[in-house]
């Protein structure tokens, strides 16, 4: 049949780097869903997490809406405000070239989100189903898990798909604790957020602007907790292994070449020390914690800038223009996404998995959307770009559109009999104890 | 009735979306972004729909003909988002073909363009079976099932699965018919899916009168499997004309 000797169409390998980085932010999405919805079924959210982004106004349900907002807005910003200044110290720790200090608090925090987050996590699981286990068994795991996982994202010398597993993980243990906050704060939490990494990243005094250009001066690679897509390789997607990519900048002339030979030989670089999968970590919401490991937040909004400007670098050097065209011929380059991204989208989804099932849809809908434009703006643009703002915008309002304006709707259309659903939803809370 | 039967009745409506997503969208990833980008025009619909007929609702009447209207013009206005969809896949096509050249690979292929037809098609599936059955499901995991008066030979959940199995079919090949259909200029295929997917929506209205969930699901799977067939004769005819003519479409 003619078909089999045709050559392979254009569809084949079209938008795959895409997919590689929408797959893992819907898995942390899916994660943190279900995380959500298994552990607050009872969830009257009375016991709200005591943090860093509740030191100023704790919010209770007898507010009033307007207290709710207001009060929220104070510890937006108070909470942007240390991450603004964990920033300017992270950047004066790498203008004064403290790199080995950088990457010891990266293992650490690593540590300790996998350790007491992860640990906090699986305890609730633990006594949610009386899953039999007793103490010592689990703290080994537990300890072996974390190690393992710092290992994984400090040190690059893993199968990249451990890498890419240990950061979901990472990624979805912090989104899962943000959605402990009260309600208000987080949603403007998330728009605070979004608006100072538009900031941070496109003002000429933004840390992470003034970061990123100081490393790509020094040739350097910041320390950073990024996810990493794996690299399309031109024959196959299925072929592609896990290489360590170099650090771009210094390749500018050499990328076309060189970095193709280097994957298809699929030696690991000699210069994987300064390789990407080194991370510099996020947050950390625990009550009483230190104040340094706020400026672990910091880090998503590095590796924002920090991903886009590799990504744009790697265009340049294969003369680009158009991204598409490197997928075309093979090129080494690979979309990085910060954990700081994944983060914050799995939060709101996490916070709308707590209403309605709908709404979770909706709003992850909107964030693939908002990621797509960001990319196809990477692009156009050719510069460091926030990933943040356009999704985080577009999902709150599929959010609030999608609560107020759709509940009528559904029941309306193509459905057999509406009054029937309104009874539905009327006997929900009784649905357990069995309807006759 | 348990986790058990809420990830059956999810399974029911889905079942067959996600086997065809497996084997055939999943391997190409542009078709991926196809589906969610239609999901998303769908969801976009429906909102708008909504702001449209927040006015009315809640219906409050047990007659038919509000709900009659209701459907009639949600349907025509999906057609029309359909016409839509067609317009702006033929500027894609073209700037794929346009890229396709400049990097010396091959125009797309006649599957490839039902390909992404189907992809479109599911994505308004499997939306339309997310928000009008999964988003139900949630009473369905738990201890106890629900019947309806007017249709009480089974479970609602399971009622409402069925129906979105078939709105499902409906949606993911009329969407290869109409764009098949648009690109041939032939009138049957491109009045074929709106009336199937007017006669669906219509029919539905059957399982408002008591016991009519009996005559109306099994119609409705009449015309999902209607659908099918159509599209899997159209697709056969294209396909082996296009073989018995040298080069590709």
């Amino acid at each position: 049949m003619a078909q089999n000797s045709r050559p392979t169409s254009l569809l084949d390998s079209l938008g795959e780097e895409i997919i590689r980085i929408v797959t893992p932010v819907s898995i942390c999405m899916f994660l943190v869903v279900v995380l959500v919805s298994v552990l607050n079924e009872d969830s009257s959210n009375s016991a709200s997490v005591s943090s860093i982004a509740t030191i100023a106004y704790n919010e209770s349900s007898s507010d009033s809406d307007w207290d709710k907002f207001i009060g929220a807005l104070w510890n937006s910003l108070a909470f942007v405000g240390i991450v603004i200044v964990a920033t300017f110290i992270l950047v004066l720790l790498f203008y004064f070239r403290c790199t080995k200090l950088l990457k010891i608090y990266l293992g650490f925090s690593a540590f300790v989100v996998l350790g007491f987050l992860g640990g906090e996590v699986a305890l609730f699981l633990i006594t949610d189903y009386s899953f039999p286990i007793d103490c010592i068994t689990f703290v080994v795991i537990l300890l072996n898990f974390s190690v393992v996982g710092v290992i994984a994202v400090f040190m690059s010398k893993m199968a990249i798909f451990v890498t890419q597993g240990y950061l979901v993980v990472i990624g979805m243990l912090v989104a899962y604790w943000f959605t402990l906050l009260p309600e208000w704060t987080t949603w403007v939490l998330l728009v605070a957020m979004a608006l100072y990494d538009l900031a941070a990243v496109l003002l000429p005094i933004g840390p992470l602007r003034i970061l990123v250009e100081l490393a790509i001066s020094r040739d350097e690679e910041i320390p950073a907790l990024v996810y990493e897509a794996r690299p399309v390789t031109q024959n196959n997607s299925s072929n592609a292994t896990g290489v360590a990519r170099r650090r771009v900048w210094r390749e500018t002339s050499a990328v076309n070449s060189d970095s193709i030979e280097d994957q298809n030989s699929g030696a690991l670089d000699s210069d994987s020390v300064g390789n990407n999968q080194n991370g510099e970590n996020l947050v950390s919401a625990e009550e009483g914690r230190h104040q340094e490991r706020i400026s672990e937040l910091t880090a998503p909004l590095i590796e924002q800038r920090l991903n886009y400007h590799r990504q744009m670098q790697e265009e340049d050097s294969s003369g680009g223009g158009f991204p598409i065209e490197r997928i075309g011929l093979g090129s080494s380059g690979a979309i990085k996404l910060g954990l700081g991204d994944f983060i914050f989208y799995s939060v709101l989804v996490g916070r709308a998995a707590m209403y309605d099932f709908m709404a979770v849809y909706a709003c992850y809908l909107a964030i693939v959307a908002g990621l797509g434009v960001t990319l196809i703006l990477l692009v156009l643009y050719q510069k460091a770009l926030p990933a943040l703002p356009v999704s985080i915008f577009l999902e709150n309002a599929f959010y609030v559109l999608g609560r107020k304006f759709r509940s009528n709707l559904d029941f309306g259309i193509k459905t057999p009999n509406r009054k029937l659903l309104q009874e539905v939803e009327f006997f929900k809370p009784d649905m357990d104890g069995g309807i006759p | 009735m348990t986790v058990a039967a809420g990830i059956g009745y999810a399974l029911i409506a889905l079942g067959p979306s996600l086997a065809v997503f497996v084997a055939v969208i999943s391997k190409k990833p542009f078709l991926i972004l196809v589906l969610l980008s239609s999901t998303l025009v769908w969801l976009i619909s429906l909102i708008i729909l909504s702001g449209f007929w927040r006015a009315f609702l809640p219906l409050e009447t047990t007659q038919w003909w509000p709900f009659m209207i209701l459907i009639v013009t949600s349907v025509a206005f999906q057609e029309g988002v359909r016409i839509l969809s067609w317009k702006l896949y033929k500027r894609l096509e073209e700037i794929l073909d346009a890229f396709a050249d400049r990097i010396a690979k091959p125009r797309l292929y006649l599957t490839d363009k039902m390909q992404i037809a189907l992809a479109g098609g599911m994505g308004h599936g499997v939306a339309h079976a997310v928000f009008f059955c999964l988003s139900l499901l949630t009473p369905a995991f738990g201890q106890a099932t629900f019947y309806v008066e007017k249709c009480s030979y089974m479970p609602f959940f399971l009622v409402s699965s069925l129906i979105a199995l078939a709105f499902v079919t409906i949606h993911s090949f009329s969407m290869v018919i109409a764009f098949n259909g648009y690109a041939e200029g032939k009138k049957v295929d491109q009045l074929f899916v709106p009336i199937v997917h007017m006669a669906a929506g219509l029919l539905t209205l059957v399982n408002l009168v008591s016991g009519g969930c009996v005559i109306g699901v099994p119609l409705l799977f009449i015309l999902a499997t209607w659908t099918l067939m159509h599209c899997g004769r159209m697709v056969w005819r294209r396909l082996t004309e296009n073989r018995n003519r040298p080069g590709s479409s």
